[in-house]
């Protein structure tokens, strides 16, 4: 794993120096079939926030963006990024050896997930003066009606009509076929290996998979992504045939919703693991299932899989999907992490977990962020945890 | 056990007390004591269990742990105490606690104000069907009290005498202690009695507490140190709790502040029948 982000940041990083190559940056869950079928080399910014958060260098520049104007309360993705690129620091230095990430010659959003990625991108618009463009799909969707996706695959259209001049000849319609028929092969062997969590101990937890989740997120549309998640699964089912726990002697079965608390991702992982409790299954690395994707009709496909992000949805289908991973991963209860900076990826605050609990799925809630741990106690959430545990 | 005496401590290490209670080997309550919460945590763990009448330690303070005595942590510093035979979450001490001393068969209701946290448990079927801590904030908690009684020079001895002597029900809005502490600098700048303010400071605890959850059973009891040492405390919260079920039984738990190391030395004796 660390040898396939490394080559993906190393290769960014010569993309980015070298005049004959061009990069977009895009939202994590954006239309990134798009670009790579048009030859760009594409960097995540919502990446290298996690990679911020995870390394805890964004207690560094979160406060340096607040004192620039964004808020605390806003996206800790945001704050910890634009803080970083004003401080002029990457995480990537030390990772890699690169001295600051990769410029932009485009940059592509999608609000699927929430707007704050417009606000982020803009600001780096500017900051370039490289062109932008922005997905807008309706949100918070009961259902997925054909005009939504009418509306969404014109955009994408549109947004290829605008990226043409910028590599200077049209796009190759077959190589989008072939880029969205690998981000097809790659989102289902990781749907695959996310689904042998179902089995009995299991062979991962959700702290595991938010690490192996990275080739999904930066490399889908690659041959890169396809062949590290066949090897992944032949691996994991290694694994189910030896018997193995990666919680020994494992008891409890749990399913988180909401972001991972990437500062604390070994901590959250030990508390568990000594309480015996597997973290099985989770609406954050399921994120990156796209199962809609049709090489023989890609534009639409790639709107439907787009805006059926469970992010995009109402309550009833947030309540209905949780329900059903839990009877599928054989769940003993549910932990919501309400997120400060992050309400769009916090599911508890509509009554949901009063909810499912009326329905006798056990749940809790822990208040935390996905980057900022001035929102996060340790104490509290460690006691949270274990009476959840204790009382299941 | 060999004839050797058995004796069960619970260590409920608070953010402000350690508590300590010892059981006998029928069960039975034989000592109580308490120390403020200092550091080296361990250290003064071990005093808080030192004893002349009893010590579960062989030799001196630093000794090791005799036969037959057996440890059970709890609180915020349970994981902290390495001599520690087990240990436990605050949630399911103070429960065990209560269930042990009032006898209980019904769903009930806790309501526990540490010096750190509110936590409102629900009880069903003798065990813990649900249960809330108090989120992001101090107000509703003991630290909220103490804050604004510092502030107020009001020992924290005098405040219920003084919240009985009000004679306007003021309230405190704000979810932040420094900001309830500007609100009652303000109110104070005003010409407010100081009775009513400690009146609004022990209301906005209330409140803090009621919009934890919906409290939904017929019995409510009362733990921690913050309700046995504000008794007119525990008569707003009845009072509260009147308004929105006539029916209501509120109940002060005995031994109030040490039901958290009750129920986790019971926790200690009923692991090794």
């Amino acid at each position: 794993m660390s040898n396939v982000m490394k080559e993906y940041f190393l290769d960014l990083d010569r993309a980015a120096k070298d005049p004959a190559r061009k990069v977009a940056w895009c939202t994590s869950v954006g239309p990134a079939e798009i670009l790579r079928a048009m030859g760009f080399e594409v960097f995540f910014p919502e990446n290298h926030g996690a990679m911020l958060g995870a390394t805890r260098v964004c207690m560094e520049t979160i406060p340096v963006a607040n004192a620039h104007g964004y808020s605390p309360e806003i996206c800790s993705y945001l704050t910890s990024d634009i803080g970083a690129y004003i401080k002029g620091i990457t995480p990537l230095t030390k990772a890699f050896g690169i001295e600051e990430i990769p410029r932009p010659d485009v940059l592509v959003y999608n609000t699927n997930q929430c707007k704050d990625v417009m606000h982020w991108f803009e600001y780096y618009a500017s900051e370039f003066s490289a062109p932008i463009f922005g997905i807008h799909p309706p949100t918070n969707l009961p259902e997925i009606k054909p005009e939504y996706i009418d509306d969404v695959a014109r955009q994408f259209e549109a947004l290829i009509h605008f990226l043409e001049p910028v590599i200077g000849h049209p796009m190759n319609r077959e190589s989008l076929k072939t880029t969205v028929a690998l981000s097809l092969e790659a989102t289902n062997l990781w749907s695959e290996v996310l689904n042998l969590a179902q089995a009995v101990p299991s062979p991962m937890t959700f702290f595991d998979s938010t690490i192996y989740m990275g080739p999904i997120v930066v490399l889908r549309g690659t041959e890169i992504a396809v062949k590290y998640y066949k090897d992944l699964l032949g691996e994991l089912k290694e694994k189910i045939q030896e018997n193995h726990a990666a919680v020994p002697e494992e008891n409890k079965r749990i399913y988180w919703d909401g972001m991972p608390v990437w500062g604390r991702l070994r901590d959250q992982s030990n508390i568990f693991k000594e309480n015996k409790a597997c973290v099985v299954a989770s609406t954050y690395c399921n994120s990156w299932i796209f199962s809609d994707f049709d090489p023989e009709d890609p534009l639409p496909s790639m709107a439907r899989a787009y805006i059926k992000i469970f992010i995009n949805r109402n309550d009833q289908y947030k309540e209905d999907y949780i329900e059903r991973m839990v009877r599928d991963f054989k769940i003993d209860g549910v932990i919501f992490m309400a997120a400060r900076t992050c309400p769009n990826n916090s599911n508890s605050s509509y009554n949901l977990p009063r909810k499912l609990k009326d329905k006798g799925i056990p749940t809790i809630i822990i208040d935390g962020d996905l980057c900022d741990l001035r929102c996060y106690s340790d104490e509290q959430s460690t006691t949270l945890i274990e009476a959840f545990l204790e009382t299941i | 056990m060999d004839g050797t005496e058995e004796i069960y401590w619970g260590v409920d290490c608070g953010s402000s007390e350690i508590k300590v209670v010892a059981l006998d080997g029928q069960g039975n309550i034989l000592l109580k004591r308490k120390k403020k919460t200092l550091f080296p945590l361990q250290d003064h763990v071990r005093q808080a269990l030192t004893g002349e009448d009893l010590t579960p330690f062989s030799s001196d303070v630093s000794g090791d742990i005799k036969a037959g005595h057996k440890i059970i942590a709890t609180g915020y510093g349970r994981k902290y105490i390495s001599f520690a035979h087990d240990a436990l979450t605050e949630i399911k001490a103070h429960f065990i606690g209560v269930q042990k001393q009032c006898d209980l068969k019904d769903a009930y209701s806790i309501i526990d104000i540490g010096g750190q946290d509110s936590k409102v448990i629900a009880a069903r079927n003798n065990k813990v069907d649900q249960f809330v801590i108090n989120r992001k904030c101090a107000a509703g908690t003991g630290a909220y009290i103490e804050e604004l009684g510092h502030r107020l020079e009001v020992p924290l001895k005098d405040m219920t005498e003084l919240a009985r002597n009000n004679d306007k029900a003021l309230s405190l809005n704000s979810f932040c202690t420094v900001f309830s502490g500007q609100e009652v600098i303000k109110t104070l700048m005003n010409g407010e009695r100081i009775e009513n303010i400690i009146y609004a400071l022990y209301s906005s605890v209330v409140k803090r507490v009621m919009e934890m959850t919906a409290i939904t059973t017929d019995i409510v009891v009362f733990s921690g140190g913050v309700l046995e040492f504000h008794p007119e405390l525990v008569n707003m919260f009845a009072r509260k709790l009147e308004e929105n079920n006539a029916n209501i039984t509120c109940i002060l738990s005995p031994n109030a502040q040490y039901c958290g190391a009750i129920g986790a030395a019971e926790y200690g004796f009923k692991s090794s029948e």
